[in-house]
């Protein structure tokens, strides 16, 4: 009987059904040439492997780790399907592990803010106001974050991009800050400053953000009635005033507790 | 619930299988630095597209079949799709006489390189990347029938490069 080299090498790699193996292991007791195709497919396929092994052992390029470690936040590349993107993201958020209670809530807001704002950014996130650490939470990134630590409460000129309202010490011992982004959404939130990170405890959608009138307002006066309880919650004491302001600026928001 | 820690595993899943996504997007690219763009972006899409991932799939073959398709887009956009698909023809026109009379033997990598593209992603995928036939027949979209006769002469040709030494 005839064994096509397509059915050798099928048995070589272990892919053959057992009827068809059975006929193949018959056929190599009685033909050695078909036992030395079998044989050299075999050291094909290991000399192949061999010889791609050490590309395994390569170090990968932290951007990729981080593409990897990095919650979908749908402002990458390529967002073939909005839908997709939301789905994702709400499910991502469902996920997420809870801050505070406040979080919940704040969740799909998120993902529309994230969405919102990410397509309109650049190819590799370089400057989407939030992303997720490693840990999964998420935190400030681009303009929201050099807005968050260089800005004080009364440089939030109308045209800036983040607007900053009032600064405070949290009772675990970070500085925060309530934001209000421009744009369409104007999504406001509170960020604390903790590990060299500003993470994002609280998002809300502004007052404002209905009136489509973005720049007509002022930061701190309109806080939501989310941003303010989550104030309340978190707050040791008095809000900064702007000398206190200043000084925590200067320290890197990093508290002496 | 444990859909949390589903998720973790699925990040950290995708981190495991990075080495071998690059690898296999340098068989598909022939060039580290395309390479490592397009598996970016198989990861991205992969993470934004984790609901059509179905869950008794095997998540490599999900990946390298993102990643090929990153690749397919990206030369698209790059208008070379045409070059691409000449250059495949021109390949199976090597001949195999011509490539015995070479006194040297090629490295595995240089015989890779000279297989046309459908025979080397075919190779990169079972002999390399160790997939079953039917889960790379899957990522390539093509029949079984199709996959096998792509592996075969695949490996006739790398045998003729490659010498019997094994």
């Amino acid at each position: 009987m005839t064994i096509s080299d397509e059915t050798l090498m099928a048995f070589a790699d272990g892919e053959l059904d057992d009827a068809a193996r059975a006929a193949v292991e018959l056929a190599l007791r009685t033909d050695p040439q078909l036992a030395k195709r079998v044989a050299e497919h075999r050291a094909l396929r290991q000399r192949i492997q061999a010889a791609y092994s050490a590309e395994l052992s390569e170090p990968v390029p932290e951007r990729l780790l981080s593409a990897a470690k990095r919650r979908a936040d749908a402002s990458g590349t390529n967002v073939v399907n909005l839908q997709d993107a939301r789905d994702a993201m709400a499910r991502d958020t469902a996920r997420a592990r809870p801050l505070r209670t406040w979080w919940g809530p704040a969740g799909s807001i998120a993902a529309s803010l994230i969405i919102g704002l990410g397509l309109g950014y650049g190819r590799w996130h370089q400057s989407a106001p939030l992303t997720r650490n490693a840990g999964g939470a998420l935190v400030a990134s681009g303009q929201l974050a050099q807005g968050l630590s260089q800005q004080l409460a009364a440089d939030g000129s109308a045209a800036a991009a983040v607007q900053i309202g009032i600064s405070f010490l949290a009772r675990s011992g970070d500085y925060c800050r309530t934001f209000v982004l421009s744009g369409a959404i104007s999504p406001a939130g509170v960020a604390c400053h903790h590990g060299q990170e500003w993470q994002i405890l609280t998002l809300s959608q502004s007052a404002a953000s209905g009136s489509a009138t973005a720049g007509y307002r002022t930061a701190a006066s309109e806080m939501s009635p989310a941003i303010l309880q989550a104030v309340q919650e978190l707050i040791s004491g008095e809000p900064l005033d702007a000398t206190a302001e200043a000084a925590a600026r200067s320290k890197g928001w990093n508290s002496a507790r | 619930m444990n859909t949390s820690e589903a998720s973790q595993t699925i990040h950290e899943q995708i981190v495991t299988l990075l080495p071998r996504l690059r690898r296999f997007a340098r068989n598909l690219t022939h060039n580290p630095h395309d390479a490592d763009d397009v598996v970016q972006i198989a990861v991205e899409r992969a993470l934004l597209r984790l609901d059509q991932w179905r869950r008794d799939a095997r998540l490599d073959s999900w990946m390298f079949k993102i990643v090929r398709n990153a690749w397919i887009d990206e030369l698209r956009s790059r208008g070379r799709r045409d070059k691409v698909f000449l250059a495949e023809e021109a390949g199976d026109h090597v001949g195999i006489e011509s490539i015995e009379n070479e006194a040297t033997r090629m490295s595995v990598h240089a015989a890779m390189a000279r297989l046309p593209e459908d025979q080397r992603v075919a190779v990169s995928l079972v002999l390399i990347e160790g997939l079953p036939y039917k889960e790379a027949a899957e990522v390539l979209e093509v029949p079984i029938g199709t996959l096998t006769s792509r592996l075969a002469r695949g490996r006739q040709a790398l045998q003729a490069l490659l010498g019997d030494e094994g």
